[in-house]
């Protein structure tokens, strides 16, 4: 299997406190894995700082090309690597809206889109849901729609900060079912969260951060 | 004073649409108008530069507009005489008492409310607004507008104040328009010129019709803030 991602010396500090000095991780295509570490470690930063939202010292490489972070993330892997907030923010205006969002951001020609949208709601198992302002949404049908939101636009990585955090145990069975449906469509994903459901869930990888450094 | 009488010839007034009362209204409404579509856009964009861009002179410019906030707007009417009258650098646009320098007048008042009130919506929207946009592939303009769009009930009671500040504005309006009859009266300063004639009914007709205005504007606003309050 191809190696996606690779982490080599990658730090974070605020002012002269460091927060984790990263020697090496390895992400590979496809797959998906689970990010630890008691809270404060940094699991968020480093997400964040994938996603091109946070600077940091260092680089990574993916695939070919060797990417440095924020102010200097390339334009180009804002479309191939997707964040997905802790509180995920749904867009006010429509689900349907939401969907499309990313697709019109790429040209998707109306039909196409709409089809694909339609799809995504269904995926979320939000079909009914359609008329509820997206604000609306109970947490855990916001986290499935951000989801289903980020999956509709095939990004070759997808970042889901502690996707289970705050749900209540339907709300939690269901992210994880989808979590799991994530796994066996072969998308490359990384979790970071404390839920021990997520971490057993079978065939996952796992990184643990914990005192500044990646186990 | 007998205050019935004329009370009483003001809603007979306003009933009967007379046309010198309508002429006023009218003016007052579409050059409000006109002057808050041009200013809007541009007040919007610098609004937002400001709040969400670092750049030299960044905070000199917002203490400009705070102060032109509190800028009587008398003097923005004679700031603007002084340029449109015959022999000032705009003479040539033949603009002096014409509806043209109010919308003008009209343009520079409304301009500060509109930047303020967006450096406040832009400034209290969420952040992850603009980063959800960018991780599902916005570019910068397109997460912008999208901020902007998510904020829009903020943004709208910026317009809506801008409105509500200029349509009742009397400072600038009389020192730019003239009070030309037919041509540049408006509310306010028919309130004024007829009352100092001493025909009260005109003045009380449109003054009501000055505060149903208010607390038009008010109702707007206070719906706006109601729905901005969902975020
Ligand atoms: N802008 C900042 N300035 C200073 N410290 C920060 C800043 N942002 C985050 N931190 C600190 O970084 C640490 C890691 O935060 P975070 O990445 O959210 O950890 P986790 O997601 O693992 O709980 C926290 O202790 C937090 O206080
Ligand atoms: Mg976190």
């Amino acid at each position: 299997m191809s190696v996606l991602v690779e982490l080599g010396g990658v730090r974070k500090s605020f002012g002269a406190r460091m927060l984790f000095d990263i020697a090496h991780l390895g992400i590979e295509e496809g797959r998906s894995y689970v990010l630890t570490g008691p809270n404060g470690s940094g699991k968020t930063t480093l997400l964040r700082m994938l996603a091109g939202l946070e600077p940091g010292e260092g680089s990574f490489r993916f695939r070919d090309s060797l990417v440095r972070f924020a102010p200097h993330y390339p334009e180009r892997l804002q479309r191939m690597i997707a964040y997905v907030h802790q509180h995920p923010y749904l867009f006010h205006t429509s689900l349907r809206h939401n969907m499309e969002y990313g697709l019109k951001c790429r040209g998707v020609a109306t039909k196409e889109r709409r089809r694909r949208a339609e799809e995504a709601i269904a995926w979320a198992g939000l079909a009914e849901r359609q008329v509820t302002p997206p604000e609306s949404l109970s947490g855990g049908e916001k986290q499935r729609a951000a989801l289903a939101r980020v999956r509709a636009l095939q990004p070759d990585l997808i970042l889901l900060d502690e996707p289970t955090s705050n749900l209540d145990k339907e709300g939690r069975a269901q992210t994880l079912a989808l979590l799991a449906q994530l796994r066996d469509e072969r998308r490359t994903v990384i979790v970071a969260c404390h839920d021990q459901e997520i971490i057993s869930l079978a065939g996952i990888g796992r990184f643990h951060l914990d005192d500044g450094r990646m186990q | 004073m007998n205050l019935l009488e004329p009370t009483r010839r003001a809603f007979e007034l306003l009933l009967q649409g007379d046309p010198r009362l309508l002429e006023a209204i009218w003016l007052s409404f579409w050059t409000s108008v006109v002057a808050i579509a041009l200013i809007t856009p541009p007040s919007i964009a610098l609004g937002f530069l400001l709040a969400k861009r670092q750049f030299p002179g960044q905070r000199a410019v917002v203490v400009l507009v705070q102060a032109l906030l509190s800028f009587p707007t008398v003097v923005i009417g004679l700031l603007i005489y002084l340029l449109v009258s015959r022999r000032g650098p705009l003479g040539f646009m033949e603009l002096l008492f014409t509806p043209g320098a109010i919308i003008a007048g009209y343009m520079v008042i409304a301009f500060p409310i509109l930047v303020v009130f967006t450096i406040a919506a832009v400034q209290g929207a969420d952040p992850r607004i603009y980063e959800t946009a960018r991780c599902l592939g916005a570019s910068r303009w397109q997460g912008s507008v999208t901020t902007l769009w998510e904020v829009r009930f903020g943004i709208g009671a910026a317009v809506v104040n801008g409105f509500g500040r200029v349509v009742s504005e009397v400072g600038c309006a009389i020192m730019i328009g003239g009070n030309i009859e037919g041509l540049t009266r408006n509310i306010p300063t028919a309130i004024a010129l007829e009352t100092s004639k001493g025909d009260f009914s005109q003045g009380i007709a449109l003054g009501m019709v000055l505060m149903a205005v208010a607390l038009g504007v008010n109702v707007v606003l206070a719906m706006l803030q109601g729905k901005g309050g969902l975020r």
